[in-house]
Order: C-alpha cells, then sequence, then structure tokens
C-alpha cells in the first residue's frame, strides 16, 4: 500500500440512497492524520450513513471511500487500521466489558494484554467483569471508545462520542481526541453541535442534507462565516454616519445603532472623538460560529421547527 | 505497517471462530440453554424409559427398548434451536452486528465461523445430552433383563447421531435468524419447522404427501438419531442425514446471499 495514504480516510463522489431518500449526496472528502476533523451536521444529515459506509457496515450506491488507501473490507485485520465508535452501542447487554474486549481483540489477532491496557485508558477497571446492561450511557460509551481504541489504530472514528456524557466525560473525551492528534492519529469525529466541535475540531466538514458545505480549517471556517462588526450608538448618530460613510466604511443603520464593518473599536472611537462626537456605545459583536453553523445549513436542515407558536 | 499486509484467509477464519467461541461462552443464556438441553433431554429419555421398560419386559408392549433410548431429544430440539437462533438474531438486536462487521468485514467469514462454533458446541451438549439419557434409561431396562448394549447394532450411531442432529438443527436455526433477523420470529419459525409442518404435510394425500412428509427437516434428520427402523415412513439413518444437510446447505446459502446484500 501507499504509505502516504496511511491515516487517512477518503470519498469519492460517496452516495448512498435509501428507497428514493438520498441520505449522501455524492460527497468528496480526504481526512488527514495529526488533527482532529469535525463532522458537523444537523441530524439525519448523514453522518452516521458515511461512517457506516466507510466501516463497510453499509454499502455505498455509487462513488467510493477508502481507509489507508484501499476499501475497508480489504483489510486483513481491519480493527488494527480504524477504530469505530458508532452511535447505538453495538454492545451484548449479557456480556462483560472485559469479554466484550476480548472477542474483538481475538478476531483481529490483537494480544489480549491490550484489553486490560484500554480498559485501564478508558477507566472501566473497576467494572470490567459487569454485565455491559448495567453501565449507564456514559459507561456505554467509555467502553465503546475502548473498543475502538483495541487495535491501537491510526485512525479512531467517533459517532457522537459525548452524547450522554457528564460534564467530566465530556472533558475527558475532547482531550482523549487531541491526544490522539497529537500523537499523529487521524481523529475524525461526529457532532450535530458546533460548540463542541470549536472546542475540538482542527478542521471541519460541514454537511447537510447529504453534501458537504464546508471542507476547511476550523480558523479559515470562522473568519469565512462567523462575521463580527462594531455596534455604535451616538446621540448625533446621523453625523456619525456621514463621517465613517466618508472613510468608506461599511455602516449599516438598525434602528438606533450603526453596524460598522472595516475598521477596530478603538479606531472608530478614536475617528468619532476627535471629530467632537459623542459615544454612548462602542462594542465589537461577533456572531459565534453557532450562528454561523445554523446560517450555513439553515436550508439543509431535515426538519425545521416551526417559527412562532404553534396555533 | 506489517498488519496491513494481507494475511491468509485462513488465518482469518481462526481469528474469527476464536472470537465467536468466546462471545457464545461469555453469555450466561448460551450455558443455561445447555443445561436445559441436557435436563430435558436426558430426564425424559430416562422417565419414558422407566414408564415402558416394565411392559417391554413382560411382553404386553410390542415396543423395543431402541425406540425409547433417544426419545427425549425431542425435547432438547428446543434448547437447540433457541441457541442457534439466538446466535444470529441477539447481535440484531443489540447493535453487536455492527462490530462484528466492523471487525471482520468478509460476511462469508462470519457466517462460516458462527456455524462452526455452534454446530461444534451442538454437537457436544448433544452428544453429552445423548448419552446420558442412554445411561439413565438403560437402568431401567437392564433391571427388567432388557438392557441395551453400546455394542449394539446403531445404538453408538443413534448417540453420535444425536450430536450431529443438534448440530445441524443450531445451524439451520441461524441461518433462519439471518434471514428474518427477529429472535421471537427465528425461533418461532425454528420451532415450527420442525414440531409443527413436519406434521401437518402428512395430511397432503398420496405418495407425494409421504415423500413431502420424508423429507422435512425434522423428519429426515431425527433418522440418525433413532436406532430402530421406522420403515418407509422414515428415510434410511444416512440417507436421511445427507437429505437434512443438504437443506441446511441450501438455507445457509440463501441467508449468505441476503447477508451479504444487505446493510447491517
Amino acid at each position: 500500500m501507499n504509505s502516504s495514504l496511511t491515516g487517512t480516510i477518503c470519498a469519492k463522489r460517496l452516495t448512498k440512497t435509501f428507497g428514493n431518500k438520498t441520505a449522501v449526496n455524492g460527497i468528496d472528502f480526504t481526512i488527514e492524520p495529526g488533527r482532529v476533523t469535525g463532522f458537523l451536521g444537523p441530524n439525519g444529515a448523514g453522518k452516521s450513513t458515511t461512517m457506516r459506509m466507510i466501516l463497510g457496515l453499509d454499502a455505498p450506491t455509487s462513488g467510493t471511500v477508502t481507509v489507508n488507501g484501499h476499501r475497508y473490507a480489504d483489510s486483513p485485520a481491519p480493527l488494527r487500521e480504524i477504530g469505530g465508535l458508532l452511535e447505538a452501542h453495538a454492545v451484548h447487554p449479557g456480556r462483560s466489558a472485559r469479554d466484550h474486549l476480548r472477542w474483538m481483540a481475538a478476531s483481529n489477532g490483537i494480544p489480549t494484554t491490550r484489553v486490560g491496557e484500554v480498559l485501564e485508558l478508558v477507566g472501566l477497571e473497576s467494572v470490567a467483569g459487569q454485565r455491559a446492561g448495567r453501565f449507564s450511557l456514559g459507561m456505554g460509551q467509555r467502553l465503546g471508545i475502548a473498543a475502538a481504541l483495541i487495535g491501537d489504530p491510526p485512525i479512531v472514528m467517533l459517532d457522537e462520542p459525548v452524547n450522554g456524557l457528564d460534564p467530566e466525560g465530556v472533558r475527558w473525551v475532547r482531550s482523549l481526541a487531541r491526544q490522539l492528534a497529537d500523537e499523529g492519529k487521524t481523529v475524525f469525529v461526529s457532532s450535530h453541535l458546533m460548540s463542541e466541535m470549536s472546542l475540538m475540531a482542527d478542521h471541519l466538514i460541514v454537511i447537510g442534507r447529504g453534501e458537504v458545505l464546508a471542507d476547511s480549517p476550523i480558523q479559515d471556517f470562522m473568519a469565512e462565516h462567523a462575521s463580527s462588526y462594531v455596534r455604535v450608538k451616538s446621540p448625533q448618530s446621523t453625523d456619525v454616519e456621514a463621517l465613517l460613510w466618508g472613510r468608506g466604511l461599511d455602516v449599516v443603520r438598525v434602528d438606533d445603532e450603526l453596524r460598522v464593518q472595516g475598521l477596530d473599536a478603538p479606531a472608530i472611537g478614536e475617528l468619532v472623538g476627535s471629530n467632537g462626537m459623542l459615544l454612548h456605545e462602542l462594542t465589537l459583536v461577533r456572531s459565534s460560529l453557532e450562528d454561523a453553523f445554523m446560517e450555513l445549513t439553515a436550508d439543509s436542515v431535515e426538519y425545521h421547527a416551526r417559527a412562532g407558536v404553534a396555533a | 505497517m506489517s498488519t496491513l499486509v494481507a494475511a491468509p484467509s485462513s488465518t482469518s477464519l481462526g481469528r474469527t471462530v476464536k472470537s465467536e467461541w468466546i462471545k457464545l461462552a461469555s453469555i450466561r443464556s448460551t450455558w443455561w440453554t445447555a443445561l436445559a438441553m441436557v435436563v430435558l433431554g436426558a430426564g425424559f429419555t430416562t422417565i419414558i424409559s422407566g414408564v415402558v421398560a416394565g411392559d417391554i419386559a413382560s411382553g404386553k408392549s410390542g415396543d423395543s427398548p431402541g425406540e425409547y433410548i433417544t426419545q427425549g431429544l425431542i425435547f432438547s430440539q428446543i434448547s437447540a434451536v433457541v441457541i442457534g437462533a439466538l446466535v444470529v438474531t441477539s447481535e440484531y438486536g443489540t447493535g453487536l452486528i455492527r462490530s462484528t462487521l466492523a471487525a471482520t468485514p468478509i460476511r462469508s467469514t462470519v457466517l462460516a465461523a458462527k456455524a462452526l462454533v455452534l454446530s461444534g458446541f451442538l454437537f457436544v451438549v448433544g452428544l453429552v445430552t445423548a448419552f446420558a439419557g442412554y445411561f439413565g434409561g438403560n437402568a431401567f431396562f437392564r433391571h427388567q433383563g432388557i438392557g441395551i448394549s453400546l455394542g449394539d447394532p446403531h445404538i453408538l450411531r443413534s448417540l453420535i447421531g444425536a450430536g450431529l442432529y443438534m448440530a445441524g438443527l443450531g445451524v439451520l436455526a441461524a441461518a433462519i435468524g439471518l434471514l428474518v433477523r427477529s429472535t421471537a420470529a427465528a425461533i418461532s419459525i425454528g420451532l415450527a419447522l420442525i414440531f409443527i409442518i413436519g406434521q401437518v404435510v402428512q395430511l397432503i394425500p398420496g405418495t407425494f404427501g409421504e415423500w413431502v412428509t420424508k423429507l422435512m427437516p425434522g423428519n429426515a434428520g431425527p433418522a440418525i438419531v433413532v436406532p430402530v427402523d421406522f420403515g418407509e415412513h422414515m428415510l434410511g439413518p444416512w440417507t436421511g442425514f445427507a437429505v437434512y444437510v443438504a437443506e441446511i446447505a441450501v438455507l445457509s446459502m440463501a441467508a449468505l446471499a441476503l447477508f451479504r446484500k444487505r446493510d447491517a
């Protein structure tokens, strides 16, 4: 295999339809090692379907997806190549955590000693002999992550890993993702929460209605989609508006406030002051990533909440 | 990365067999159901033999001890169907099938490993059940002076045949499970096929009806389990077993075809 493809997940015109419904519509992306790639989209956008196709669980209707440069099913020991946590926990409730990891290890020729290692890594050693059916959602999630790490794979793929976790668990997943990426592994994490992604991801792939809406480093995404302006309020707002216009700035009047782009707040304050005008407010307003995400996916959300109160 | 070099597929099957065995052995219900198989099967053989031994010895009944010595295995069939179905359907019910297929993406390997582990396990449990029933039931026959020796014609074949029959039944139920992907449906269909449909087809008139009845898996398969000849109502032991195995093979191939095609 081509070693330059180690640690990559590569989708080409990947498409999946269920009946007449298109879940994933000809998407292309390449996920690279050494960073956390966030896979962001509203529920029903096609994230889980894409991840199932990566693991060969669902067959693409057309297009291809490769892991480390080849089809998933062509790997003789896939758990050593990519570890996946899927949304459904995929654990038998009657089997202990340790036995669950034991059969997974055996299936890919992974030494049994690794079972203890991953149990310790996710903090489940003390309950390893308990049946997984008794686990809380958070413990189940940790077991799923242990299973994903069993083969010490170069790629780790987590579908909504923070779902059901308490704040401490959420922090743990974040730092684990960071640590794995810093070790040079490929980390691919899905979420429907922009706020979560902004804390975890280095790179963002935004998906809506089965199509890639954005694929860029998170800073670029913020710069491009999260706009900011300076809110200016003044008793002489007409004069201030004329002054700022005269300097070639972008000024929009909304009610009694002016929204100014093109100059930072201190500079605007100095400019207005040095022209002898009064200021009542001078505030930098940043639209959040959440806003940017909402704006970007607004047309692609499957089920819109109706605006206003239901009659 | 040395791990990315293709390994021979036989290694892959061996690893999958090992993992399927860990799965089967690490679920309590497996052992409870296996225990039920032994207790029900050997227990009923013993009780029935105890009830009929006197009449056979006195000549009041024209039967022979051989007709009863594997009789209790009728009940053991339930356990074999349950274990076989659960090996597949519990994975669909819990979502575990996704982990299984992520670990072993070649679906024919998964099915082969499940079939090997199931048939091996049920062969042993079936064998234990048959021998326990033989020793239990034969105690009564011996007491009446009509004991059967393991060296008597067909006895050893029927006891080993019980293991083979149970092994087949587990694979049959697993194949049904793969087709319907539901525990309740798989067990119902499996039990209906063995206990009900095999009887109902007797109602089909004429030679055609006779043949259909003889060829049903729950009628063809058990020929190998009974040490006595039931004449033309039943196929011969090895002919019947061959028909039974062929039927399981066909059903398994159909199950595999769907398994390969369907998303997990």
